[in-house]
């Protein structure tokens, strides 16, 4: 276990290095012109020239990504062109709203996508499974930012049940700030007002997002079901007259959440791509919100930023899910 | 010297006989379902003039946001141009590009996924390595960055969305490509000296293709997607060229006031991709007996 944690701890400096490469590549090296891309098409060439020096791309190749890692190691990824701010103190302030809505997102889509995949495999091939099917395929059909939409136009816009906009309601003040997840704070000093107001928002976002997660986590425990219901433990365990949703879940569902482990790990990165999408749509003041509205302005360092953060992120989830798989099934070694 | 080592070669078929095929697949009604959804767009995009009296650029402001009605079946913009006629326009190159950008994907990355896999060593190594730092980015936020660093056009967003695509393609061509050198067929082929790059094209490529069939087919509904999302977020198409994501990206503002707009475009999105899901699942069902059932 301890050889595989190392080796896995060094395969990951391996690809946060591979990381921060391409994002270098991608904000230094493949624009025309990055300065040209800071200061915008009508300024002159002084100006152009006193940015390129003041960012140092009259270097070397080799130079500039020795400044630019110096830079990420102490935390620095560049300023902001459309807020004049550090990008890390804007990330870090929209940061627990991505966090907030992705985890209820992640939560719906474990909670209905688990149970429903378990009942396709065990009613296969009947309505059930035909259902939850063609709900599946719609999931990972469905554009984010149109259904979206069509949420909003009916729940907002027609029945008017729930807000469209924003974590909390124009006349309520944020919760006492603990750990900047609004309903977790509301929670922990007691503010019911706003926790109400929180999780009447985040409804409408939170299953936006989750509904292509949810597909894919449905279809994967589907299949996996499917072909643990035929091993021979099982039909041992039939045999003693183990049968109904124990049968199911207790013997059936431990197993065959071994391979979801691995789809739900690349499904908490979609997510975060999603959440882009989501957040632009709901007017949702996190961090995808954040980039959507830095692409309008050509925003390099801001989009370069959560690009970078995103990815080791999503490395670092993925170390994670790789090691439950190593927990959870004792006859897999490394 | 070539042909005889062909006939005897070639036992390890790519896809299984034509007539099974036809038999799983006339059982399996949701991939027709599929068919036949994607078959009406792609029929009427094709004869869009014929359909349509508009011109899908042309601006008539007197007819700005004109509800549904006959003369209009799914409205008008905010500069009056038909959305039917927009939307038909638009299928063609949704379709299209979603189409092109993985036949990109995948025959670059059957090139390279095969080679790795054949010549093993450095090779291999340095490849996967670098497909490991791509797969380390969600798809959809590395093809965004990389669509803004290359600048924001159509052109640019498909060839953002092919390189994001290509590591999946290397994984499965390399895989096949492994089990394939240690056959018999490869093994006397480079016994008698043939070029290895010969090998590959002519014995290694060909067999490690039908498990790239079915991931192509799954894939091009969700390179559809992307497209409209990098429209959608202004990275892909720019106005005023008919793309369904550019087309949504401006409507939505218009949502509560008038719905047919970004509506009618995101349902043809919807309708596209869950056509070619449903006709990729049926394929998977059907060329990989393990999966599905």
């Amino acid at each position: 276990m301890k050889k595989i944690i190392i080796n896995r701890l060094g395969l990951l400096i391996f690809v946060v290095f591979g990381v921060t490469l391409i994002s270098f590549l991608l904000s230094h090296v493949i624009p025309g012109d990055p300065a040209r891309m800071m200061v915008g098409q009508r300024a002159n060439e002084e100006t152009l020239q006193q940015v390129r020096q003041q960012l140092g791309l009259d270097q070397p190749l080799l130079i500039q990504y020795e400044t630019y890692m110096k830079g990420i190691i102490s935390g620095d990824l560049g300023t902001s062109i459309r807020t004049q701010k550090p990008v890390i103190d804007d990330l870090e302030a929209f940061f627990p709203a991505t966090m907030e809505l992705a985890i209820i997102a992640f939560i719906f889509a474990l909670v209905i996508g688990i149970p429903l995949g378990v009942l396709a495999a065990v009613k296969k091939n009947s309505f059930w499974d035909h259902a939850s099917r063609i709900f599946s395929i719609g999931g990972v059909s469905t554009p984010v930012f149109w259904s979206g939409l069509v949420i909003i136009l009916i729940f907002y816009g027609y029945l008017n049940w729930f807000p469209a906009n924003g974590r909390l309601d124009m006349n309520i003040h944020p919760p006492t700030h603990i750990t900047g997840l609004y309903i977790l704070d509301s929670l922990l000093s007691g503010d019911m007002v706003a926790l109400k107001s929180s999780l009447h928002h985040i409804l409408l976002p939170a299953i936006v997002l989750s509904y292509a997660q949810l597909a894919v986590i449905t279809r994967q425990v589907r299949a996996s079901m499917l072909e643990i219901m035929e091993q021979e433990y099982i039909r041992t365990a039939i045999a003693n007259g183990i049968h109904g949703p124990f049968l199911f879940f207790r013997y059936a569902l431990r197993n065959a959440l071994i391979p979801t482990i691995t789809v739900v790990g690349i499904s908490f990165g979609s997510l975060l791509g999603g959440a882009v999408v989501t957040e632009t749509i709901f007017g949702w003041p996190g961090m995808g919100k954040y980039v959507v509205d830095s692409i309008a302005y050509l925003d390099f360092p801001a989009m370069m930023g959560f690009t970078l953060l995103i990815a080791v992120g999503y490395v670092i989830i993925n170390l994670i899910v790789d090691l439950t798989y190593y927990v959870l099934d004792p006859q897999i070694k490394g | 010297m070539e042909t005889p080592l062909q006939t005897e070669t070639s036992q390890p078929k790519p896809i299984t006989s034509v007539r099974p095929f036809w038999y799983k697949l006339k059982q399996n009604q949701m991939t027709w379902v599929g068919l036949g959804i994607l078959g009406v767009i792609v029929l009427c995009s094709l004869i869009a003039p014929i359909l349509t009296p508009y011109n899908p650029t042309q601006v008539d402001i007197s007819s700005k946001f004109l509800a549904p009605s006959l003369h209009h079946w799914f409205g008008t913009d905010e500069v009056g141009r038909d959305i039917l006629t927009r939307i038909l326009y638009g299928a063609r190159i949704s379709l299209g590009v979603g189409i092109t950008v993985i036949i990109m994907a995948s025959v670059i990355g059957i090139l390279i996924g095969t080679i790795s896999g054949y010549f093993g060593g450095v090779i291999d190594v340095t490849i996967m390595r670098i497909m490991d730092m791509v797969m380390a980015f969600p798809t959809l936020i590395l093809a965004m960055a990389l669509a803004a660093a290359l600048g924001p056009s159509l052109q640019n967003a498909m060839l953002a969305i092919a390189i994001v695509k290509i590591p999946v393609y290397v994984r499965l061509a390399r895989g096949e490509s492994l089990v394939l050198r240690e056959k018999l067929f490869v093994k006397s082929a480079q016994s008698f000296g043939i070029n290895p790059w010969r090998i590959i094209g002519k014995h290694i490529v060909p067999n490690s293709v039908s498990p790239v069939i079915i991931q192509a087919t799954l894939d091009v509904g969700d390179a559809i997607l992307m497209i409209a999302t990098l429209g959608f977020l202004g990275l892909g198409a720019q106005p005023p060229t008919p793309e369904w994501g550019a087309m949504i990206s401006i409507g939505w503002k218009y949502l509560l006031d008038y719905w047919w707009y970004p509506t009618f475009p995101g349902l043809l999105l919807f309708l596209s991709a869950g056509s070619l899901n449903l006709i990729g699942d049926g394929i998977r069902d059907i060329l990989d007996p393990k999966a599905g059932r």
